[in-house]
């Protein structure tokens, strides 16, 4: 019984930490994009494209701990 | 999570080697009979003017061998467009297919992406070999301008990221198909609880998911055979 419960706890806090590290990775990512686009307005669609696909591998990271998290959840 | 198990359809095994036919095969074989119908029916029409499906069609080809196949592997890379463009659409159609009712993504079981990153890898390690020779296959590994000394380092690093690229490739795929449906899965499983009232607030909300899903199926087609293109242009490029 402790043991499912050390299981949940471990599951909460692997999808919180990667949301944080990857809260902090897009925050950068999109601040930095913005910067971009207000400088240079005419890049913005280069700018965007590579944003996104740099979010996209930021959220990869978040979701690894998101499956992780599913798999500590579901297998006890 | 049961939804996300492997159903045996038709049972199959040589010896104790299991080939069952799940439901994940079967989604397999629909998105690629799918795929071949969409390219029929383009294909057959005639003239320069494309009608119908064949402009969506022409259009995300074009997309791939412009922005995905020239930009990171030039002109002549242009012999790689068959396969980069065979990837992208297949883990497309993989993806989507998935967000129909009582359908399954292939490739949120991890099997489905570890074979087509396996594929890929294989791919550039042979075309590696193919376009620069053996040895020059292996001069890939002691990059230049760094000191022999250095050498008993660099080497295993190398062979650390050269095998680290399709195991990031798999998981990437299979994490982002696996958690998108499962959010979807936990907001309508949370429907079934809790008072009547309450309940629109998680459908709007697998809504809502199940849109972002149909975004980020794309975009995990793209970056699936954009690091593809990278890895070729890595093992075929410029020395």
């Amino acid at each position: 019984m402790e043991s499912v419960a050390y299981a949940w706890l471990a599951s909460g806090l692997a999808i919180g930490m990667a949301a944080l590290g990857a809260g902090i990775g897009m925050g950068y990512l999109v601040g930095k994009g913005l910067e971009g686009v207000s400088r240079q307005p005419e890049a913005a669609g280069s700018i965007q494209r590579l944003m996104v696909m740099g979010i996209a591998f930021v959220e990869a990271l978040a979701l690894y701990g998101l499956v992780i998290a599913f798999f500590l959840v579901f297998k006890t | 999570m049961e939804h996300f198990l492997l159903r045996v359809v038709v049972p199959l095994s040589i010896g104790s080697l299991r080939l069952d036919i799940t439901q994940a095969v079967i989604i397999m074989w629909v998105s690629c009979m799918l795929l071949g119908l969409l390219f029929f029916l383009s294909v057959r029409q005639v003239g320069m003017i494309p009608r119908g499906v064949r402009n969506i069609l022409e259009a995300i080809l074009l997309f791939i061998r412009e922005d995905i196949v020239k930009r990171n592997l030039g002109l002549e890379g242009t012999c790689y467009f068959p396969f980069v463009a065979t990837l992208f659409l297949f883990v497309l159609i993989s993806n989507w297919i998935g967000l129909f009712p009582h359908s399954f993504t292939a490739t949120s079981n991890i099997n489905v992406p570890a074979a087509l990153a396996f594929l890929v890898f294989a791919y550039v390690q042979v075309e590696g070999i193919r376009r620069k020779g053996f040895l020059g296959y292996l001069r890939h590994y002691a990059p230049e301008g760094i000191p022999p000394a250095l050498y008993p380092i660099m080497i295993p690093i190398e062979i650390i990221s050269t095998l680290a690229k399709p195991f990031s490739l798999a998981v990437r795929l299979f994490a982002n198909m696996l958690a998108g449906h499962m959010v979807i899965l936990v907001f309508l499983g949370m429907t079934a609880t809790g008072v009547w009232f309450l309940k629109a607030v998680p459908l709007c909300g697998a809504v809502v998911m199940a849109m972002f899903e149909i975004f980020v199926g794309l975009i995990q087609a793209y970056i699936f055979s954009m690091l593809t293109a990278i890895y070729l242009s890595e093992a075929v490029g410029a020395e």
